[in-house]
């Protein structure tokens, strides 16, 4: 009809494109904020700024590399922020109460992530019990065991080594946290984009049934990526009880929610098989940036959850809107491709009733 | 009366682009009767019952649709269903959480807020007995049988009262003793004054059942059968027709050793369907090219995904004179058995990924240095893939999404045989694809077994089947019931093996 309008809508489908599209878009919006809340309020950026919001960010973000992955691979997790304050908990009563050294202990703390993650793995894989249901309940079990084992009281004090490393801050002003955190997010990030279990990840994700099809341990990797999830979890615990010095039964509280929502405005897809672990973290680091810019440029702290509620919202919507808009890219034969599909309406018709 | 037929559809013509389906078709179904419309798939049935059924709409196609003696415009499906159209189609759509009742009456439950649910299980019975059912209307659904739910389907259409009564391949998921029954039945609703159309491939049943037949090719009517003439012969001649043996190469398949044995191969039916394979044995020799004939539930996939261990099986499955491990399709793949699978949408594209990961999704071995992609190597092959099978994409980190059904089909069929598997197993690799590709992918085939490769090809289209393959497997309700080479058999060899499992065998050995 006619080609300006036509022309029109490609530019703006192209610009939306961009916007929308996984990890351009996000690294966009946090620019765009950031220059907003400068604006705003010059004071923010500063350097201390940047240090509390990176701080802030580590512990979530060494969570969310995991749960990253995991969703990759068609599954989630909700019960990473009970197995963080669990595995804090369990160190922290090994290293306390039990004169195990603190190597050991924290081990142990790990080791209890991963058992985690493996029990999750298992009952959604073996048990066909659906993740959100499995992971669920785990994260009641975990929060419960947390209970059990410290009666509700703080383990105070933990061995002075235990502060010494987890106050530190070996880097511009930065703990050890943040530095495990990019090391885990970098090589999470290789893993997916490079190596062939990474790429077979998407391909679970994608569609178990194909992967199946194609040869690959759907199980395995299902299960892999669990014990990775729960594993990360509790290192994020593990990091803040060290920051804290102490092992507080609030660690992890309501920490699987932050990270779903941050990996999701990431670009990362709850139904599996697309999203990045760069897309991911920079999710979970733009909704560190607007809780703490709200507070900077005045605005009352008890907004936060609204703003991370809506931009979560908002930034599904855009992803599912670019998804449907019509591909506007050239095909290099478009007429010979119409002329060659024309004798299959009949086929068309048989496809869709079911008719072989 | 008779000279006032329930439906009468005159000259249809129908066309999608520059294509036509419908070259003129005419029909009449008399009250009272039960008229059989045979064809094989793409002769037009589909297109001419959405015609009558309001779902291409008035306009669309030319020609006129009569309903009780008075011309009519179905624009919508549901001007259908108020001029006494009833449609069963052949997919059972029920909600297995819902009660019978709540099933029969969706969609027209009383209106208003209130549910009488009293009253809508008295209509539902009174609908029930007319079928003959005897189950509760409180019933779940998800406690019946599929020849239950097959009649729940019916009770649905007829709670509109029709006049007409539409049944799309019934029998699809029963068994022979259930589709007996389910012909008395409908025997039953005809003598109530009910005109029915009934559409399948089973000559079988059409000679039990019908009062007289339609047969459609390739857009026309090539027979119009009255009782009297009514016999497997002429029917079967009819649909087969002549054959086009133009597209296929020509080829002779010159006898080599056996590439894969299969014994006493048994799977049982997933849930929901009766497709299975019981006792099923066969060879397919370097160089062959073998075809399974049956009918949709034959067991034909089941066969392909038993082999391939895609589903659990029993029996035994030796390449190259080892036996391949069940439980999981790596071990048939690293036998070198590669296999297509019949449903691109659900089991065969990666709708995450581009086309080239498509392809290489099931080779990133031979991608990749300990573990690590080879980005350059893959590019590489993905670009000779595409090349060779000639895939029309936009470039190769495209989705897959947007490609038409043939470069799809040729984009799954590069991921098949990138491992370069010397025993390949094709499930209807021509469905929903163009003509001219096609052509192509029976030369591919051609090409394959002329390297040595042993090919096991499942198509529906016996045309398709007879010209692409040395040798043939018939299959009806999972057993071997026929085999021949290519020359000794035709269509009418195949349907008339599989009309001659008649009922009474069948009941003995369920």
């Amino acid at each position: 009809m006619s080609t300006a309008r036509s022309r029109g809508r490609g530019t703006r489908h192209r610009v939306l494109r961009v916007l929308a599209a996984g990890e351009a878009g996000v690294i966009l919006a946090l620019v765009i904020l950031c220059v907003t809340f400068q604006l705003i309020q010059p004071a923010f950026g500063s350097a201390a700024d940047v240090r509390a919001i990176l701080s802030a960010l580590s512990y979530l973000g060494i969570i969310s590399v995991g749960q990253i992955i995991l969703l990759i691979g068609g599954e989630f997790d909700l019960s990473v922020g009970s197995t963080a304050g669990l595995s804090a908990i369990v160190a922290a009563d090994l290293m306390a109460h039990h004169d195990i050294p603190v190597a050991v202990a924290v081990l142990g703390g790990l080791l209890v992530g991963a058992l985690i993650g493996l029990v999750n793995g298992v009952v959604v894989v073996r048990l066909r019990i659906p993740a959100f249901i499995a992971t669920l309940g785990m994260l009641f079990v975990a929060q419960g065991a947390t209970q059990v084992i410290t009666d509700g009281q703080p383990i105070y004090p933990l061995p002075q080594v235990v502060s010494d490393i987890g106050q530190a801050t070996p880097l511009f002003g930065l703990g050890w946290s943040f530095a495990f955190f990019v090391v885990v997010a970098i090589l999470g990030d290789l893993f997916l984009r490079v190596t062939v279990p990474g790429r077979t990840m998407y391909a679970v994700g994608g569609n178990p049934v194909v992967a199946r099809l194609s040869g690959v341990r759907v199980e395995r990797y299902k299960i892999g990526a669990f014990v990775l999830s729960g594993t990360l979890a509790a290192a994020g615990g593990l990091f803040l009880m060290g920051n804290l010095g102490s092992g507080t039964t609030s660690i992890g509280q309501g920490w699987e929610l932050l990270v779903i929502a941050g990996v999701v405005v990431g670009g990362v897809s709850l139904f599996g098989g697309v999203g990045s672990v760069v897309g991911g973290a920079v999710g979970m680091l733009l909704l560190q940036v607007v809780q703490s810019g709200l507070v900077v440029v005045g605005i009352s702290p008890n907004w936060q959850t609204i703003a991370v509620g809506s931009i979560m919202v908002l930034a599904v919507g855009l992803d599912v809107w670019r998804r449907r808009l019509p591909d506007t890219e050239p095909t290099e034969q478009p007429t010979a491709t119409a002329a060659a599909s024309a004798p299959a309406p009949e086929a068309a018709d048989r496809a869709a009733t079911g008719e072989t | 009366m008779t000279d006032r037929p329930a439906l009468r559809v005159t000259d249809v013509v129908k066309s999608f682009g520059s294509t036509t389906v419908l070259k003129g078709v005419s029909l009449e179904l008399e009250p009272g009767s039960i008229h059989g419309l045979l064809g094989q798939n793409g002769a037009g049935k589909s297109t001419l019952v959405k015609i009558m059924t309001g779902v291409h709409g008035a306009g669309s196609f030319t020609g006129v649709v009569q309903v009780d003696g008075s011309t009519v415009q179905l624009t919508r499906p549901q001007d259908a269903r108020q001029l006494g159209i009833g449609y069963v189609p052949q997919e059972i759509d029920v909600v297995e959480h819902l009660t019978v009742t709540e099933n029969v009456l969706v969609g027209d439950l009383g209106s208003g807020l209130r549910f009488d649910r009293r009253a809508a299980d008295r209509r539902c019975r009174t609908l029930l007995d007319q079928l003959g059912m005897t189950i509760a209307p409180r019933t779940r659904v998800s406690v019946l049988s599929a020849a239950q739910r097959q009649l729940l389907m019916i009770a649905r259409a007829l709670a509109l009262t029709p006049k007409v009564l539409i049944l799309d391949e019934p029998t699809t998921s029963l068994t022979d003793t259930e589709a007996v029954a389910l012909g008395h039945i409908l025997r039953r609703l005809a003598a109530t004054g009910l005109g029915i159309l009934y559409i399948t491939h089973r000559v079988r049943e059409v000679l039990d059942l019908c009062d007289g037949a339609t047969v459609l090719r390739d857009g026309r009517v090539v027979e119009q059968l009255s009782r009297s003439d009514l016999t497997a012969d002429r029917i079967v001649t009819a649909m087969a027709g002549r054959q086009v043996r133009d597209l296929f190469p020509g080829r002779r398949y010159p006898g080599g050793r056996t590439a894969l044995s299969v014994r006493n191969l048994g799977v049982r039916p997933a849930r929901g369907s009766s497709a299975r394979v019981e006792d099923v044995s066969f060879d397919v020799h370097q160089g062959e090219i073998l075809g399974i004939a049956g009918l949709l539930g034959a067991g034909r996939s089941e066969l392909l995904a038993g082999v391939f261990g895609a589903v659990p099986r029993t029996g035994t499955v030796t390449v190259g004179g080892r036996e391949v491990r069940p439980g999981h399709p790596r071990h048939a793949r690293s036998a070198g058995i590669g296999m297509l699978t019949e449903e691109r949408k659900r089991t065969g594209l990666l709708f995450n990924m581009s086309a080239l990961r498509n392809i290489t999704i099931g080779s990133l071995g031979s991608v990749s240095h300990r573990g690590f992609l080879d980005f350059a190597g893959e590019r590489r092959v993905g670009r000779r893939v595409i090349g060779d099978l000639e895939v029309k994409t936009p470039g190769i980190h495209s989705s897959v999404e947007h490609l038409s059904g043939g470069n799809q089909q040729k984009l799954l069929i590069g991921r098949t045989l990138l491992p370069e598997p010397s025993v390949i197993l094709l499930d209807e690799p021509t469905k929903g694809v163009d003509v001219g590709t096609r052509a192509q992918i029976y030369r591919l085939v051609n090409t394959l077994a002329e390297r040595g490769a042993a090919l096991v090809v499942v198509s529906s289209e016996l045309d398709e089947l007879l010209g692409m393959c040395d040798r043939f497997l018939v299959l009806a309700a999972g057993r071997l019931v026929d085999e021949f080479t290519k020359g000794d058999g035709s269509e009418q060899r195949i349907l008339a093996s599989i009309a001659r499992v008649t009922p009474a065998d069948e009941a003995i050995t369920t």
